[in-house]
C-alpha cells in the first residue's frame, strides 16, 4: 500500500506516488518534471544530481525517496527569485564558464551553499569544496574564478 | 566584404538556462506516450548464438515492441562495411546487442530483457593486438573477405581490419649511412573514456512513414544516412534533430542507439526513449583506442633527421569504426612536427574481440604526439643535444615537406617555439624545494588537423532586421555555434550577434554537414554561413542603393544600419531595408556552401589513405613542470603553458576556455584515466568509482598565449581550436616525467603504482614482439602494390 511521500520542492508541497525506493533524482525529473537534477552516474561521485535538502547539498541520485518525506527539497530550478539569476548563476554567467552545461546544475547548488556558508572562502577553499561536483568540460578553472567573483560581490 | 568587426568575447546565450537547470538535452525530452526502451547485451566477448527465444519476454508487462537482427538487414562502417546493428549469428565483444524492447516503464523494459531465453555457445577469443597477430590467431571476422568496400585501397588481411602506409624516399638507404645513429623507441598506450556526462540518449518516432530521431549526437547526418542502410530504407525517411548535447568530446561522431528506438517506435507505433546507463557508458563507449608503436630514426650528430620508419598498432575492437579512417592520421602526426628525410610508416588497425573503439577529441594524434616527443627527447639525448635545440632545428617550416609529400606554408612552429620562450622567462622562477621530490620539465610540440568537408548554410534575413542562421550545426558544448558562426553571420551584415539566431540542427531544414568534430565548426560551417551572409549582404546592398541613392560599393553596414561610407547616421536601419526587399522582391535570403581544396601530396607516397594531405594544419606548443613523489609516484603538475595556432581567433575568450578544459581533460589521460579489460574481455572500470576523472583539485590554470597570423583557409582566417588543446598534453607531462626521474617513459597513463615501478625499476622495458624487426614485415601487402585487398 503506497502512502505517498510529502516532499516541499522549491516551496510547492508536493505528493509523490513513486516507489519508496525510487531515488529522489528520478521522482524529481520523471514525476515531477524537474530535469535540472542530472544523473550522470548515479553513484554520488559526479555531483550533477545535487539539491539542497534540508539546506544541506546532497547527492539526489542516493536519497531514496522515502527518506526525504517531509524534507525541505531545493532544486536548481529554485535558487533564484522570479526566474532571474542568483550571485553564484550570475559570476558563472560572467565568467563564461558554461560549456556543455551537464554539470552546473550540481556545481550551482554546491557553490550557493559555499557562498551563503562561508563567505570567508579562499581559492583553495574552492577547489576542495568541488570535490564532489566533476566537470568534464571546463578544466574548473572559470568555476573557481566564478566562486571568488560571487565571494566578493556577494 | 566586412565593415563591422566579427571578434569579440560575445557571450554564450544559451548559458543563463544551463545554469539554472532549464535547458532540455535529449535526455530530459519527454513526449505523450512514450515508451521506454533497454538493450540485451551479450556477456561474453566471442561465441555463437545457438537460441534466441522471445517468446516469454513478449508476454512480460508493459511489453510493446522487441526487434532483433532480422529487421536490421544493413551493414555500416567506414572504408568497409563490417557492423551490423545486432549481433546476428555470432557475438564479437562483450556488450554486443542481440534484442531490444520498449515497454511501458524502464523496470518492465529490464524485467522483459531477463525473460528473453538466449543461449551463447563460447568461441575462441582475442582480447589483446597481440593475440590477434599471433600466427593462427582465430579470427574475429572469418567472412572479411565478403564485406561491402566503401572505399578503395587499403590493405587488409585476417586480423587486421585496415593498413594504410606512406612510403616517401629510400629509407633502407637512410639508414645505412654511416653517419647516422640509429635510435629505436617503443611505446603502450591505455583506452580513454570520454565520459560525456550527457549518455547516448535518443527519443525516436515514426510519424508518415518516417522515422524522427532526436538525439543526443554530433552528427546527424552521419545518424540519417546509417539508421537509413541499417533499418534498409531510403535515407530521406529519416529526419534527425538534435536538442543542446551534453557533451561530446568525439564520442558522438558516430552512430550509436539511434536505430533500435527508431526500429520499437515503428514497431510499436509510439515514442520510444532510449537512454544508456553509465554501466553501459563506461563499457561500450566508443574509446580512444590503445595503441602499440614502434618508432625508429636514422639522425646525424647534428641533429638532421635522415630517416624515419614507424609501425602503429590501433585496437580498433570488434569493428573497424573511427580506427580504419585514423589509420591516415598517423602519417601527419608522426611525420609533422619536424622535416624528414626519406620515411615509411605503417598503420595498422586490428580485430580483437572488444569493444569497438572510435573516436576521442584529438584521437590518435594524442598518443602517437606522446611517441613522437618521447621518442624525439631520446634521440636528442642520444646525440648530446639540447632536446629545444634539436626541436628548433627541425620543425617544420616554410616549403618542408610532410610525410605524404605536401608542401607546408609558413614559419609558424618556430615563432611559436620563440613565444613559449619568452612565456617560460617571464614566470616567476618556481622556489626551490627540499621536499625529497623529483622536478622535470618539458616542451613539446604537435602537428594536427582540421576535419574540414562539407557543410551547408542558409541566413534568411527577417524584415524585422534580424536574421535566422539554418544550419546542420549542433552545440556539443563548445559554443561554437553559440559564438563564432552568430559573429561571423553578424559581423557581415553589420548585426548585432544577438540578432542572429540560430536554427538548431534539422536534416529536413538544413543542408547536408559532415558533423561537429575535428575542429571543424567554426571552419566548415563558418566559411558556409559567411558566404551565405555575403549573398543576403549583397542583396540588401542593391536594395539600399536604391532607397540611399548611392552606389552599392560606397555603402557600409554596421549597427545594425546601412549608410553611406564615412557619414554615420545616415543611410537606413537594416530592417527598413529588409521590409522594402520583403514587399517589393519577396524575403531576402543567401546560400552557402563549403569544403575542403584539398591539398596535393606526393604521387605514389600513400595507400589506403582517406585524405592524402592536410587542408589546414594546426600548431601547438606546450610546456609543463612537474614534481613527482618518490615514495607513492604521484605527479603534481605544477604548471602549464600552451602556445596554441588558432589562425584567427574570433572569440578569444572562448577559445581559452577550450584551452583549459582539453589540457584538463589530457592531464586525466596523462596521469589517471585508466581502462583495462579482463580475462573475460569485460571492461574493469564501470563507473566512476574506479575511472579516475580530473577534480578540482588536480588541476592548474593554464597559461595560454594565442597564436594568431598563420595561413589558413579557414573563414576570415580562422582554425578550428577547440579539438587541439588536449594533442600535446600526454607528450609533454610524459617527457617532463620521463626529465624529473631519468626513467625511460614508455606508457601511459602514468598512475601512481606505474610510475613507483619505473622509479624503482620494477617496470620490464617495454618490448613489442608483434611489432616485426623487418619494417615491410608488418604489411599484409608491400607498399604499392595496389587493389583493394
Amino acid at each position: 500500500m503506497n502512502m505517498g511521500i510529502d516532499l516541499t520542492v522549491n516551496g510547492d508541497h508536493l505528493t509523490s506516488t513513486s516507489d519508496p525506493v525510487t531515488p529522489l533524482v528520478d521522482v524529481l525529473r520523471e514525476e515531477f518534471h524537474l530535469t535540472g537534477a542530472k544523473p550522470v552516474c548515479r553513484e554520488g561521485f559526479c555531483g550533477a544530481c545535487m539539491v539542497l535538502i534540508d539546506g544541506d547539498p546532497t547527492p539526489s541520485c542516493l536519497v531514496p525517496a522515502a527518506l526525504a518525506n517531509g524534507c525541505d527539497i531545493r532544486t536548481v530550478e529554485g535558487l533564484a527569485a522570479n526566474g532571474g539569476l542568483n550571485p553564484i548563476q550570475a559570476a558563472l554567467e560572467a565568467c563564461d564558464a558554461v560549456q556543455c552545461g551537464m554539470c552546473f546544475p550540481g556545481m550551482v547548488v554546491s557553490l550557493t551553499h559555499l557562498v551563503s556558508t562561508r563567505p570567508d572562502a579562499t581559492r583553495e577553499d574552492i577547489r576542495a569544496a568541488l570535490t564532489g561536483n566533476i566537470c568534464r568540460c571546463t578544466g574548473y578553472e572559470r568555476i573557481i574564478e566564478a566562486a571568488l567573483l560571487a565571494l566578493a560581490t556577494a | 566584404m566586412s565593415d563591422a568587426s566579427a571578434t569579440m568575447n560575445f557571450a554564450r546565450r544559451d548559458a543563463a538556462d544551463k545554469l539554472r537547470g532549464r535547458t532540455r538535452y535529449t535526455i530530459d525530452r519527454y513526449l505523450p506516450g512514450m515508451l521506454h526502451a533497454a538493450i540485451l547485451r551479450a556477456g561474453v566477448p566471442s561465441g555463437r548464438i545457438a537460441r534466441l527465444d522471445l517468446t516469454k519476454a513478449a508476454r512480460m508487462p508493459g511489453v510493446r515492441a522487441i526487434v532483433t537482427a532480422a529487421d536490421a538487414p544493413g551493414m555500416i562502417g567506414i572504408g568497409i562495411a563490417d557492423h551490423p546493428l545486432f549481433a546476428r549469428d555470432v557475438i564479437r565483444y562483450d556488450g554486443e546487442p542481440i534484442a531490444a524492447i520498449a515497454a511501458d516503464t524502464p523496470m518492465q523494459a529490464q524485467a522483459a530483457l531477463a525473460a528473453i531465453d538466449v543461449e551463447i555457445e563460447r568461441l575462441p577469443v582475442v582480447l589483446t593486438m597481440a593475440e590477434a597477430l599471433a600466427p593462427g590467431a582465430p579470427l574475429v571476422h572469418p567472412d572479411w573477405r565478403n564485406y561491402e568496400v566503401l572505399l578503395e585501397g587499403g590493405a587488409r588481411g585476417g586480423n587486421v581490419a585496415w593498413e594504410a602506409t606512406v612510403v616517401r624516399g629510400d629509407v633502407d638507404a637512410a639508414f645505412a649511412r654511416p653517419d647516422v645513429e640509429i635510435i629505436e623507441s617503443c611505446f603502450r598506450v591505455g583506452r580513454q573514456n570520454h565520459v560525456a556526462f550527457e549518455p547516448r540518449a535518443v527519443v525516436a518516432s515514426y510519424e508518415d512513414g518516417r522515422f524522427h530521431i532526436e538525439t543526443s549526437t554530433q552528427v546527424p547526418w552521419t545518424i540519417r544516412n546509417a539508421t537509413a542502410r541499417l533499418l534498409g530504407v531510403p535515407a530521406s525517411r529519416v529526419r534527425v534533430t538534435v536538442p543542446p548535447v551534453g557533451g561530446g568530446f568525439g564520442l558522438k561522431f558516430d552512430l550509436a542507439i539511434e536505430p533500435f528506438a527508431a526500429l520499437l517506435a515503428r514497431a510499436s507505433g509510439r515514442p520510444v526513449r532510449l537512454v544508456n546507463s553509465r554501466e553501459e557508458e563506461m563499457l561500450t563507449c566508443l574509446f580512444r583506442e590503445n595503441a602499440d608503436i614502434r618508432i625508429r630514426s636514422a639522425v646525424t650528430r647534428d641533429g638532421e633527421i635522415i630517416g624515419r620508419e614507424a609501425v602503429v598498432l590501433m585496437d580498433c575492437g570488434a569493428y573497424g569504426g573511427e580506427q580504419i579512417f585514423l589509420t591516415t592520421m598517423t602519417a601527419h602526426t608522426l611525420g609533422g612536427n619536424y622535416s624528414l628525410g626519406a620515411v615509411r610508416l605503417v598503420s595498422r588497425a586490428i580485430y580483437t574481440n572488444t569493444a569497438p573503439n572510435g573516436a576521442f577529441r584529438a584521437c590518435n594524434g594524442v598518443y602517437n604526439t606522446f611517441a613522437l616527443e618521447r621518442h624525439t627527447d631520446e634521440i636528442a639525448t642520444r646525440i648530446g643535444m639540447d632536446p629545444l635545440a634539436f626541436r628548433r632545428r627541425n620543425v617544420l617550416g616554410d616549403g618542408d615537406l610532410g610525410a605524404t609529400g605536401q608542401v607546408f606554408e609558413g614559419d609558424v612552429l618556430g615563432p611559436m617555439l620563440d613565444r613559449m620562450d619568452t612565456m617560460r622567462n617571464a614566470a616567476a622562477a618556481p622556489p626551490a624545494r627540499a621536499d625529497g621530490r623529483l622536478y622535470g620539465r618539458a616542451t613539446t610540440v604537435g602537428t594536427w588537423f582540421v576535419f574540414v568537408g562539407p557543410s551547408a548554410a542558409t541566413v534568411n534575413m527577417n524584415a524585422d532586421g534580424t536574421a535566422t542562421l539554418v544550419t546542420s550545426g549542433v552545440e556539443i558544448g563548445s559554443g561554437s555555434m553559440m559564438q563564432a558562426l552568430p559573429q561571423i553571420v553578424a559581423g557581415t551584415l553589420g548585426l548585432s550577434p544577438d540578432d542572429v539566431i540560430v536554427r538548431s540542427a534539422d536534416t529536413d531544414a538544413a543542408g547536408y554537414d559532415v558533423g561537429v568534430g575535428g575542429g571543424r565548426t567554426t571552419v566548415s560551417l563558418g566559411a558556409a554561413s559567411l558566404s551565405a551572409a555575403q549573398e543576403v549582404r549583397t542583396k540588401l546592398l542593391k536594395v539600399a542603393s536604391e532607397m540611399i541613392e548611392a552606389a552599392p560599393e560606397d555603402l557600409v553596414m554596421r549597427s545594425g544600419r546601412i549608410e553611406i561610407a564615412g557619414a554615420p547616421g545616415s543611410g537606413r536601419l537594416i530592417s527598413e531595408v529588409a521590409t522594402r526587399a520583403q514587399a517589393q522582391m519577396g524575403p531576402i535570403s543567401g546560400t552557402g556552401a563549403f569544403t575542403g581544396a584539398g591539398v596535393s601530396a606526393m604521387p605514389g607516397c600513400v595507400a589506403g589513405h582517406f585524405i592524402d594531405a592536410i587542408d589546414i594544419p594546426v600548431f601547438a606548443v606546450h610546456d609543463c613542470e612537474v614534481a613527482v613523489d618518490t615514495e607513492t609516484g604521484q605527479v603534481e603538475v605544477l604548471s602549464y603553458r600552451v602556445v596554441q595556432d588558432v589562425g584567427r581567433a574570433l572569440n578569444p575568450r572562448a577559445i581559452r576556455g577550450q584551452i583549459q578544459g582539453g589540457v584538463v581533460q589530457g592531464l586525466g589521460y596523462a596521469l589517471h584515466e585508466e581502462v583495462t579489460i579482463g580475462s573475460n574481455g569485460r571492461v574493469c572500470q564501470n563507473g566512476l568509482e574506479t575511472y579516475r576523472l580530473p577534480l578540482a583539485l588536480d588541476v592548474v590554470p593554464v597559461e595560454i598565449n594565442l597564436y594568431e597570423g598563420a595561413p589558413s583557409i579557414g573563414p576570415l582566417g580562422t582554425k578550428g581550436a577547440g579539438e587541439v588543446p588536449i594533442l600535446n598534453v600526454a607528450a609533454a607531462v610524459g617527457c617532463a616525467i620521463a626529465n624529473a626521474t631519468g626513467k625511460a617513459v614508455q606508457e601511459l597513463p602514468l598512475t601512481p603504482p606505474r610510475v613507483l615501478e619505473l622509479l624503482l625499476d620494477q617496470r620490464p622495458t617495454l618490448c613489442l614482439p608483434h611489432i616485426a624487426e623487418t619494417w615491410t614485415e608488418n604489411l599484409v601487402r608491400p607498399h604499392g602494390a595496389g587493389g583493394s585487398n
